[in-house]
């Protein structure tokens, strides 16, 4: 151990040198311009602060949707492809309960707690069902097939629902702020929360009296609170109850799992109801927060979740939710200081360096058979 | 008469495409309904008077004749009152449904009869008319004005396509969900290297090959880190390759490149210890141009040979030619490499990684070979799209097109090069004759008969913007890929090793339930 520690890695630094430089020489192409960055920091230091609080949200809601991808990849081994879309799915269900309910018209504020927490519950039950409705069509026949059968049917299935949601943004009878413009323009989700804040006459910037030059809204804070509490309900719930323990179970040894009398078809299905809800839930509060409802939102949050869930370790709870807050934070600051144009570009270069340099994640991954 | 449940389904199926297109599609459409039914007919004989198999075949193509005539008069009559339009040439409805009925009729019974012949002539026979039948078909099309050909080049190029992602899903079992990425750059480095966007102008037939190679070497440069991993991964990571490089085409617009160490690294260091520098700073490149984003590269060389001379877009019959020719080209190069040492590395990498790494082969350079020969015909679709099209815009990759191609995959059969390019006809046509032509159809018919009933403007307009079949045809694409692995994993002309594989679990299931 002694002499290990001791000895210094030269070819590894020079690789981490070479790919550094080459990183500085081609990144101001994607926006990476470090002295750019450097005087945009110096001029304006509150800025950081207000991207990490952006950062932190946006990460939340990563997180949520990165707990579906996880649970699902640790127990049958599959990436989900439509659990991105059954997000984006979420979005549009509670935009149009809000809709319909007439709650995005109104000014009262006991009718908007109604209709959010209507459209909460409907989001989630809408969410979970699809989830699990998508699993009983699409993969549970091919369980036993080569490995490629379930992941093109599950790609087959993330396609189908999004055209459902472009669909489902040109009804404008449905929900007339739609507009008449067709379904592939991003819509408007109107911020609810802030209408509800105003007119109890409240401040929607809860720092306002602070006299910092900083947002911190009532949205992120609702989010964040929101988000804190399904990831600590959720790994209570795999760590403490019996329905938690059978999916670990399962997680980690299928076959095992069905000669102790654990039903193996009714575990998973409850891995996609609880991973749908989530990302329901995730739907409302991404639809509140960043106020679009676009039909190709879910596989953008799909590829960054995704990406959230390797970086902390497939499989793994914890680490899809510091995962998750890292890919908000990458993303973030990259919109902020890089190039919003380029922020999915950065997104998938760290999925493929985490590929290279750690391929089990930060917290290790824990999947049962190994593919 | 034992076929005529068959016969009655072409001859329908065949009427109501007349509906459709009108004119002098039932003329060819009729002999194509022929040439299906004969070929499908034939397999069901035994080997012996060709004669006989013709006498026997010949109630049934009467009745699928005679059903697609009958309709056809119906679109004349009556369809096309109902949808608002009179029939544009009235002259030519008699001659057009005499030939569609005599094409369908003969071809179905010479087809038929072939079947009767000797293994060997019986190929060369198909060989010869299929043959015939491609030569035939653009000239065929432009006297009867139908212009179809056009959008069978499309449906040319996505052969190719999926004949290359064929070698990467089908043969090396890698599901690639970023192909079009490839085709992207393989259009944009033809895009590049013959237009005026940066003044150069390569001939294309030197062009071609340089946009494969470079679509090869990103397939190494992507498969490199990704393919040692575990299978699904390299799903995601070329999935989110293929939604990078739209972007990047789209972003490549203000490139500008300067040498860090001497514009900040050293110079910045010296600053933190409060000394002043004029270091120069070297920049490579400064706002350049690269791609021209959103309004796309235009216009692109286009081949010149030496007696047709410089291909026109007004003119398909070359393009199709030429596309036929590369078709061809891919056919023969990966046929050689299927049945070569590297292609039966690949099957034996997809049945069994392990089994085949211990055998000595080496997994991720098979992989890595696969990944780029699939890349590398990709490119050439890409070369021959950005010349055909004389113009190539970022959003035509985007993911739906990856969809398509892995759908043409699956359709015709994973990993069977026949079931590829019947699969790719068949979805491009559908979606580029077939939904098109539909739409129009249903608009008319709508505008015409429902929507006038309806007095709620806002229903009125619901139904009028829902009544579009165009809206759904990626939808199709999507139920196609899901309803394909649920029902027949192998596709619709299966490759035997794949069929086994798909269902490896039900032979092993079927001796436990008999136990049980």
């Amino acid at each position: 151990m002694e002499t290990t520690k001791k000895k210094i890695n030269w070819r590894g630094l020079g690789t981490l040198a070479i790919a550094l430089y080459i990183v500085f020489l081609i990144g101001p192409i994607a926006g990476l311009d470090v002295p750019a960055i450097a005087a945009a920091i110096k001029a304006n230091p509150m800025q950081l602060i207000q991207f990490l609080i952006i950062g932190i949200s946006n990460g939340a809601i990563i997180a949520i949707i990165a707990l579906g991808y996880t649970m699902v990849y640790g127990i049958i081994e599959l990436i989900n492809f439509a659990h991105g879309d059954v997000y984006m799915i979420g979005v549009f269900t509670s935009l149009t309960v809000l809709s319909l309910t007439g709650t995005l018209e109104s000014k009262d504020p006991a009718r908007i707690i109604f209709g959010l927490i209507l459209a909460l519950v409907i989001a989630i039950v809408v969410g979970a069902t699809l989830n699990a409705t998508i699993e009983r069509l699409a993969y549970r026949r091919l369980r036993n097939a080569p490995r490629l059968a379930p992941l093109i049917s599950a790609i087959g299935m993330s396609f189908i629902i999004e055209n459902i949601g472009l669909m489902w943004a040109a009804q404008a009878w449905l929900v007339p702020s739609f507009g008449t413009t067709g379904g592939a323009s991003q819509k408007v989700f109107p911020d609810m929360l802030g209408v509800l804040f105003t007119s109890m006459g409240w401040d929607v910037n809860l720092l306002a009296s602070s006299g910092l030059a900083l947002r911190f809204t009532i949205k992120d804070l609702m989010v964040i609170v929101l988000a804190v509490t399904l990831m600590i309900s959720l790994y209570l719930f795999v760590q403490r109850t019996r329905l938690g323990k059978a999916m670990r179970a399962t997680a980690q040894n299928r076959d095992a799992a069905k000669m102790l009398g654990i039903d193996i078809d009714w575990v998973i299905t409850a891995t996609f109801l609880i991973g749908g809800g989530l990302a329901g839930a995730a739907g409302l509060m991404a639809g509140l927060y960043n106020n679009t409802a676009w039909w190709f939102m879910g596989f953008r949050a799909g590829l960054q979740s995704f990406t959230a869930a390797v970086l902390g370790g497939i499989g793994n709870i914890t680490g899809a939710m510091l995962g998750g807050f890292m890919i908000g934070l990458l993303a973030s600051f990259s919109d902020g200081y890089l190039n919003a144009r380029w922020t999915n570009a950065w997104v998938f270069a760290v999925l493929v360096l985490i590929l290279l340099f750690r391929p089990t994640g930060l917290l290790g991954e824990q999947t049962g058979q190994k593919a | 008469m034992k076929h005529l449940r068959t016969g009655v389904t072409f001859g329908i199926i065949g009427g109501f495409l007349t509906f459709l297109f009108g004119g002098w599609s039932v003329a060819v459409i009729g002999s194509l309904m022929g040439i299906g039914l004969g070929l499908g007919l034939g397999g069901k004989f035994e080997r012996r008077d060709p004669l006989k198999i013709a006498l026997t075949v010949l109630p049934t193509a009467l009745v699928a004749g005679v059903l697609l005539v009958a309709l056809s008069y119906y679109q004349n009559s009556a369809v096309m009152d109902a949808v608002g339009k009179r029939p544009a040439a009235a002259d030519i409805v008699f001659k057009a449904n005499l030939i569609g009925f005599l094409g369908a009729v003969l071809f179905t019974a010479l087809l038929a009869s072939l079947s009767g012949l000797p293994e060997k002539q019986e190929r060369m026979a198909k060989f010869v008319l299929l043959a015939l039948l491609v030569i035939v078909f653009p000239f065929v099309d432009k006297a009867t004005a139908l212009r179809w050909t056009a959008q069978i080049i499309f449906a040319l190029i996505f052969v190719i396509l999926g004949l290359g992602l064929n070698i990467v899903v089908g043969y090396a079992g890698l599901l690639d969900l970023g192909y079009a990425a490839f085709f992207a750059i393989g259009a944009y480095t033809t895009g590049i290297l013959s237009s005026p966007q940066h003044g150069i102008y390569l001939n294309f037939w030197l062009v071609i090959w340089i946009a494969a190679a470079m679509a090869a070497v990103w397939g190494l440069m992507l498969g490199a880190p990704t393919l040692p991993l575990r299978g699904d991964y390299l799903a995601i990571v070329t999935l989110g390759f293929g939604e990078i490089v739209p972007v990047l085409f789209k972003n490549l617009i203000d490139v500008t490149i300067k040498e860090p160490l001497t514009c900040w690294i050293i110079p910045g260091f010296i600053r933190l210890f409060g000394a002043e520098t004029t270091m120069a700073c070297i920049t490579l490149v400064e706002h350049a141009d690269l791609t021209a984003g959103e309004k796309g590269i235009s216009p692109i060389g286009r081949p010149i040979l030496p007696i047709i001379g410089e291909f026109k877009s007004a003119n398909p019959i070359p393009w199709y030619f030429l596309i036929i020719a590369i078709i061809l080209l891919s056919v023969f190069i990966i046929r050689r490499l299927r049945d070569s040492r590297l292609g039966r590395a690949w099957m034996a990498i997809r049945e069994d990684e392990l089994a085949a790494s211990q055998m000595g082969i080496d997994p991720v350079k098979t992989k890595l070979a696969a990944f780029a020969m699939g890349a590398t015909f990709s490119g050439f679709a890409g070369a021959f799209y950005a010349a055909y099209i004389a113009g190539i815009f970022p959003s035509v990759f985007d993911f739906s097109a990856s969809i398509m191609i892995l759908c043409v995959v699956i359709l015709g059969g994973i990993g069977n090069i026949n079931g590829v390019i019947v699969g790719g006809l068949v979805i491009m046509i559908a979606d580029r004759l077939f939904l098109p032509a539909l739409k129009d159809f249903l608009a008319s018919l709508l505008t015409h008969t429902v929507l006038p009933s309806i007095s709620d403007p806002v229903v009125q307009l619901a139904v009028k913007d829902n009544a579009n079949p165009i809206l759904y045809r990626f939808l199709l694409f999507g139920l196609t890929l899901v309803i394909m692995m649920a029902v027949r994993p192998e596709g619709l002309i299966p490759n035997a090793q794949v069929r086994a594989e798909m269902h490896a679990d039900e032979e092993l299931a079927a001796p436990a339930k008999a136990e049980g």
